[in-house]
This record gives structure tokens, sequence and C-alpha cells, in this order.
């Protein structure tokens, strides 16, 4: 009899992935289990490797600007404005104000729907299935509202160098404010559907904690860092486009468990509705795209870093220009890269019951990291 | 404020010289250091001390020699360093991912798209690209299919 010889300890592998539900992309994880528990863990990435950096340096400055749409296409108007702001620095060119706004609230709005869809599918994750009607049915009306404006649901290419090539009016402001006001009036229903569910607490109360300490070894920015208490928001710190204007606050949590990542982003899609409001009233007038744009994008030699506050962190990018049409080379670098990294140490010695948990607690977007 | 403060505490590792202050709104970087390879570890160490996190390290090819380029920035006050490190063809770059876990990620990547190698990396492997591809896309005479 097996038993009475003694059982052997062994650990066994776990495939999760590359097709699953709950990675939201093409990830695979190569879980060493033994029993329930997780002993070592290793993502494999690259299933969506698009080359984009390669592409950057094949193609002239302006042809490089769809891409940035698809690199992290639930926050695609960030990436857009940090490649606008980063050529924009490299040509020295001064964005009107009136653009600086159109692109602020744009984006924010882009960042409020990236949350809602991190907000329902988490929830689903965890076997909730209901939250994730509402936020689709909230963010329908943001997405018809960016579709009127920018022409496109998700990859949007809207900005351009100098400025936006449409300005909104005054129905679009009208839709922000209408938008704005019926999501707070959902608040409410998401406080007492998920913020007090007594199971949705109890799976994450106390699971997944990140440290202080493993957030600046791996370079975790965004909710992330923020549920570890850590108040970095590159709109506070490092102030760009019309952000300083606005009056709003950092979400911070304490533990730096997975309710408290909840809790911040919840309270960023308030700040968010804030900023919006802020920016609706104090929209000023005047052109909308800087004089004496070069049709030729030819930035002189020199090299550039852009960092901006993406929905899952910090979105930097490194351009060389050797004075040609074509960069020299870009580097993009994502926040969920970095996130990611630290997935192994989160989920050791953690049951595979809450590896799920852990995972969608970081807000990946698995194009991002694999460019 | 902090400028100074990276600036006492680097330049005994990379001697003097090699650190200058670069115009902030044009860059988007405070400082410029320039290091040799064998320093770095010395230099991760030193920025990990303040707080620093490793913000984005990659490479460019020069076509005749390599350069690794760091970005370090931090959590607490506005300051951003870059580090660039000149590599000849064929030389090796000592990891710190000892030093920024992070950093095990990064030089993968930059390993291979660049065939540079990072010695006492604990897992130089492909991380992005197929398990089996032996070639470096990013080098700049690496011809792209259209």
């Amino acid at each position: 009899m097996i038993l009475e010889k003694g059982v052997e300890e062994k650990t066994f592998y776990l495939n999760l992935g590359p097709q699953h539900p709950s990675t939201h992309g093409v990830l695979r994880i190569v879980l060493e289990m033994d029993g329930e528990y997780i002993v070592n863990s290793d993502p494999v990435i690259g299933y969506g490797h698009r080359a984009h950096e390669k592409m950057g340096e094949l193609k002239t400055y302006q042809q490089f600007l769809p891409n940035m749409g698809r690199v992290d296409y639930l926050h695609a108007l960030a990436y857009n404005q940090c490649y606008c702001m980063a050529v924009e620095k490299l040509l020295d060119l001064k964005v009107p104000e009136r653009a600086e706004y159109i692109r602020v609230i744009t984006c924010v709005l882009n960042r409020i729907s990236s949350h809602l869809l991190w907000f329902g599918a988490y929830l689903m994750d965890l076997g909730a299935f209901t939250p994730f009607l509402y936020c689709f049915d909230d963010r329908e009306h943001l997405l018809d509202l960016l579709d009127g404006l920018t022409g496109s649901r998700l990859t949007y290419c809207f900005f351009r160098f100098g400025g936006v090539p449409v300005d909104i009016d005054a129905d679009f402001v009208a839709g922000c404010r209408a938008f704005v006001s019926r999501l707070r009036s959902r608040w409410d229903d998401y406080n007492n559907l998920v913020t007090k569910n007594v199971i949705f607490i109890n799976r994450t109360r106390d699971v997944g904690i990140i440290t202080r300490d493993q957030c600046i070894k791996y370079g975790i920015t965004g909710p992330i860092l923020r549920g570890s208490g850590i108040p970095y928001d590159i709109r506070k710190s490092e102030p760009y486009s019309a952000y300083p204007e606005f009056d709003f606050e950092i979400p911070i949590g304490s533990t730096g468990d997975i309710y408290d990542r909840y809790i911040v982003r919840l309270a960023e899609m308030e700040q968010s509705c804030r900023i919006i409001e802020q920016a609706c009233n104090k929209l000023p007038d005047g052109p909308i795209m800087a004089e004496k744009v070069p049709k030729r994008i030819k930035p002189p030699v020199g090299e550039v870093y852009q960092a901006v506050e993406t929905a899952r962190g910090e979105f930097g990018m490194y351009i060389v220009s050797q004075g040609d049409v074509k960069p020299y080379r870009i580097k993009l670098r994502t926040p969920s890269f970095a996130n990611m990294s630290l997935f192994p140490e989160m989920a050791q010695d953690n049951l595979v019951a809450d590896l799920v948990a852990n995972l969608g607690s970081i807000d990946v977007v698995i194009p991002e990291i694999d460019r | 404020m902090s400028s100074q403060n990276i600036i006492q505490s680097l330049q005994p590792i990379l001697g003097p010289d090699r650190l200058s202050e670069l115009d902030y709104a044009a860059t988007g970087c405070h400082l410029r250091g320039e290091a040799q390879p064998d320093q770095m570890p010395a230099l991760a160490a030193a920025m990990l001390e303040q707080k620093f996190y490793l913000e984005s390290p990659t490479a460019l090819d020069l076509m005749e020699s390599f350069e690794v380029v760091y970005h370090f920035a931090s959590f607490y006050e506005l300051c951003r360093l870059v580090v660039h490190v000149p590599v000849a063809v064929g030389v090796d770059v000592p990891t710190i991912s000892q030093v920024y876990p992070a950093a095990d990620w990064y030089e993968r990547e930059v390993w291979e798209f660049f065939g540079i190698t990072f010695s006492g990396h604990p897992n130089l492997k492909n991380l992005i690209l197929p398990e089996d591809a032996d070639y470096h896309p990013l080098l700049k005479d690496f011809v792209a299919s259209s």
C-alpha cells in the first residue's frame, strides 16, 4: 500500500492560460503547486507582441500615432497624450489652453471607462455577475460621448502634435455633465452591492498585500502603489497639461491589500468626475491647434522622457531623435509590465483560490505588457 | 535639493565630471550620468538607498557599439536621473537584478532584443519573443519584413 510506505512529498505543475477567461488576454502562468498552495509561479508573456518599438523606428512620427491607441486599448487617450507631449517637447511646440482642456476632459473620461471595465470584470472574476451589467450600462453612455467626438469606441487616435483636431461643442459639454451626474447617482448602488458586501470583503481583505518596499523595488505605480499608501500620482507630482488647474485628491489605502486597491479605484472615479466638472466650468475659448505646426515633423537631435498617469500607473516614453523624420528609438515603459513582474511574489505561498483575485487586482492589460 | 543629494552619493562611485544637470523642460530629466558597466551594481544600490525606483531600463544600438540607458525616478520628490552606459559589442554588463528585482524582466528584454548579456543574471532567457528565437529584432541591421 502506498500510504503505509509513506507518501513522497512532491509538487506538481498547473498551467493557467494562455486561453483562460480570468487572464483577460493571452497570458499564461506556469504554477508549481503543493496541494492547494502555490510554491512558484512563472508568468509567460509575449503572445501579443506586435513589435511596437520596432515599428516606431520604421515609421515617421505621424505614422506612429495610431499605434498609441493599441498599446493599452483601455486607456488609449493617455498614451496618445504621452506621445504627443513627448514629440511636442522635442519640437518645442506650445499647445493652446483650450486644447489642453479638451485633452484632459477626454483623457479623464477614458480613465473612468477603464476603471468601470475593471470594476465589472474583476467582480465577475470573483463570481459576481450583476456589477458587470451595471458598469457596462454606465460605460456605454461614456463610450457614446467619446465616439461622437473621436469617431471610435476603443482604440482612439484623437490627439495631434500641437493640439486636437476637432473642437468640442456645447452638446458634448452637456453630455459630460449629464454623465457625471448619472455616475454619481450610481455610487450608492455600487457601494450597497459591492463595497459593503461581506463576501467581497472576506475575499479581498488582507489578501495579496503589497508593501511599500516591494513597490520601490519593482517600480510599481498606479492604484496598486496608492493602495499601499504612497500618494504618487504623476498628474500631481510631475504636473502636465492642464491638471495643475484642477482641484482633486489622490486617494490612498493603508494596508495595501486588494480591498484597498478597490477602494482607491472607486474613489478615483469620483475624483475624475470632479476634474471633468471643473474643466467643463472653466473651459477657455481659443484655438485648438498650435500655430506653425510643421507639415514634416523632423525634430532636432536630442532625447526626451515623458511620463503620464494612466489608469494602471506610469506610462513613460523615451524617444531618441537623430534629426530624422523617423525616431531613432522609441521605448515604451508600460505600467503593467512592471506591475506584472511582482506577481510571482504576490502569489507565492497563497492558495490557488486567491490567484484570480490577486491577478485581477493588478488590472493587467496584456497587450500593454507585450507591446 | 534632491539632485544635490544624488550627485553627492553617486560621485564616489562614478568619479568626477560624470554627472551633469539637464534642462528638465526640454528633456524630462533633471540629471544625466555616464557610467561604466561595472559601476552599475554600486550605482543601483546607491539609488535604492535614496528610495528611487527603476523606471525604464533599455538600450540603444549605435551601429558600432551599444548604450544601455537606465531611468530612475522617485515617488517622494520630482527628480529623474538618466544613466547612459556605453557598451562595446561583446562586452557584458553586470546585472542589477539583485538590487532591483524589477530589473530581472527588463534585462531579459534588453538581452533578447539587442543581444546584450547581463552577467550574473539568474534567469537570462527569452521573455517576450518565442522560446527558440535566436534573433535580436531591435538591432538596426535586423530587417523587418512588411
